[in-house]
């Protein structure tokens, strides 16, 4: 299933999807799970506190459902958030990540289920040491549990919107491109109304080969071939 | 064709397929409601794969990032959406139960029988050596802990004639939930570390039970110490075998992956793991529930103890060999 191109820097996982789709899940590491594991025990720790309040005035029946609610809290606020709130705790969404199914579907019942018991090996010996050792040494950042469960935690990725590159001179590349030269010159295109004059020109300046220019003449030439690239005569 | 006129040509289509992910993308307050979206429902996975065949045409082409990126993100809703996963239902649960969990174990009669080999041995095995030599149990366990087990079953204390207030039941049952699952579901995750974990568990747990019934028995406590275990022992004892069985599976496959990648061999033993362990953590709380309201109860006779103890051991064993034979929705 998953095509792994060794010259890739990213740690993306590609997968690809009954449509014949190439989909890529960018794997988070091993530092922002643990922040958002950090949250997610803080987000237990107060429902506790706040339940242990009032059911402290109870007596033993309190305190009985003080050691469910405990019981509850560890084991299956995880897998009941994961597999019913689009694989995300409330950790997990504050630091916009997502457990997904190594084939990039949505993360089951059972996956949930199976990730989150063998949290109890990962803990091992203490701190999520052996969790941390597996993520990384793993391509794409999974613990034990993970690997176990067939799953994977990605980045959410920002809200992409598209816009168009603005419209100036038209200029027709002197060589023919191939097709990711092609992209990455309509890329500059779009992205660098964005940038400030001087990444711009340092931007540019990288494709001096092509638009034999440097500073800002080369600018406008890549703005030029962006244009031709878009299909603008 | 260039990369305007693409957009141009598409750009309506993907606007509307982004519309109906918003107003009809939460599959469950859509049930209710009526469809506000141009797009009909029936229509979405056709209108998915074409957007499919578009990214695919977009990165094949050398389209821009940007518009790259914002099919992907719009694909990849699509595919949440057509891919997630089914709500669960109560009869699944049922059948998953009565017939798919004793199918389960059976399916690993080695990994069962040598877990109950690790655990009953060690107990059955302390428990006759206490008898002749008493004195070992103080190289096991501390004098605290002896004192402490020693008056918790203590025939003369009249507290066990009366039995535990309710709030004391309640406040077992919680402690016998958060303490003895646990420990089922550890027993488990452990047998990832190449079965050593479940091995250790097992004689450990066998270790220590036979101690603590072969003292008591051995200075004359036995009389309410197995009128109270009687109750919940079928289910708990048989649960923490199970667990450890299924732990000693994942860390068979881990070993020895037979003519599979060992990872593949890990996911599989996972899945069939985690759910024999998903019906041992339902026979915990029934041990549970049966532990804090039936065997804290010192005031029911002996009898009657025993009896409903055979009855429930028969139950167990019945369902677990029996269970799921021969019916008509064989998986």
């Amino acid at each position: 299933m998953a095509a792994a191109d060794p010259i890739r820097l990213d740690t993306y996982r590609e997968v690809i999807t009954p449509e014949g789709v190439v989909l890529q899940l960018p794997a988070a590491g091993a530092m922002p799970r643990a922040v958002a594991w950090v949250i997610d025990l803080a987000v237990r720790l107060t429902v506790l506190l706040l339940m242990g309040i009032p059911l402290g005035l109870l007596g033993g029946v309190g305190q009985g459902i003080y050691a469910v609610g405990m019981f509850l809290l560890f084991w299956a606020y995880p897998i009941v958030l994961e597999a019913s709130w689009n694989g995300q705790t409330v950790g997990k969404r504050a630091l916009g990540l997502r457990v997904v199914s190594a084939d990039g579907a949505p993360v089951g019942w059972l996956a949930a289920v199976i990730r989150n018991l063998l949290r109890a090996v990962d803990m091992l010996p203490v701190g999520y040491a052996a969790g941390l050792v597996a993520s990384l040494i793993d391509p794409h950042g999974r613990r034990l549990g993970d690997m176990v469960a067939g799953t994977l935690v990605v980045h959410v990725p920002p809200r992409a919107e598209h816009r168009a590159a603005p419209l100036n001179a038209v200029y027709a590349p002197p060589l023919p491109l191939r097709p990711d030269e092609q992209g990455a010159v309509v890329a500059f295109g779009e992205r660098a109304p964005r940038l400030t004059p001087a990444r711009q020109i340092e931007l540019a300046d990288i494709a001096a080969p092509l638009t034999q220019a440097q500073g800002q003449p080369g600018v406008l030439r890549l703005y030029g071939m962006a244009n031709w690239l878009l299909g603008r005569r | 064709m260039r990369q305007e006129q693409f957009v141009a040509r598409h750009q309506a289509e993907w606007q509307a397929f982004e519309h109906w992910l918003q107003v009809r993308g939460d599959a469950r307050k859509a049930r209710g409601e009526r469809n506000a979206s141009a797009v009909a429902d029936e229509e979405i996975p056709a209108r998915y794969r074409r957007l499919c065949q578009q990214l695919a045409l977009a990165r094949r082409r050398g389209y821009s990032p940007s518009l790259t990126d914002h099919l992907q993100l719009l694909m990849q809703q699509g595919h949440n959406l057509l891919y997630r996963t089914p709500a669960p239902r109560w009869r699944r649960a049922a059948r998953f139960l009565l017939a798919d969990f004793p199918r389960l174990v059976r399916s690993e009669p080695g990994c069962m029988w040598a877990a109950l080999l690790l655990f009953a041995l060690p107990l059955v095995g302390m428990f006759v050596l206490l008898q002749y030599r008493p004195e070992l149990i103080h190289s096991l366990m501390e004098p605290g802990q002896i004192a402490q087990m020693e008056q918790m079953y203590d025939p003369a204390d009249p507290r066990h004639k009366l039995g535990r207030a309710s709030g004391g039941d309640w406040q077992m049952f919680g402690h016998y939930i958060m303490n003895n699952i646990s420990i089922g579901l550890r027993t488990f995750a452990s047998g990832l570390l190449a079965g050593v974990g479940a091995i250790l568990v097992l004689i450990f747990n066998g270790v220590v039970i036979g101690a603590v019934f072969g003292h008591l028995q051995q200075i004359g406590y036995g009389d309410p110490l197995w009128r109270f275990v009687a109750g919940h022992a079928p289910f708990e004892l048989t649960a923490i075998v199970l667990c450890g069985g299924a732990g000693l599976h994942l860390g068979l496959n881990l070993i020895a992956p037979g003519r599979r990648r060992r990872i593949d061999a890990l996911v599989v033993a996972g899945r069939k793991g985690a759910r024999i362990c998903l019906g041992a953590a339902a026979m915990l709380l029934v041990a549970a529930f049966i532990e804090a309201f039936w065997s804290s109860t010192q005031s029911i006779p002996a009898g009657i103890k025993y009896g409903v103890s055979a009855a429930l051991w028969t139950l167990v064993l019945a369902w677990l060999w029996r269970g799921g034979r021969g019916g008509g929705d064989a998986a």
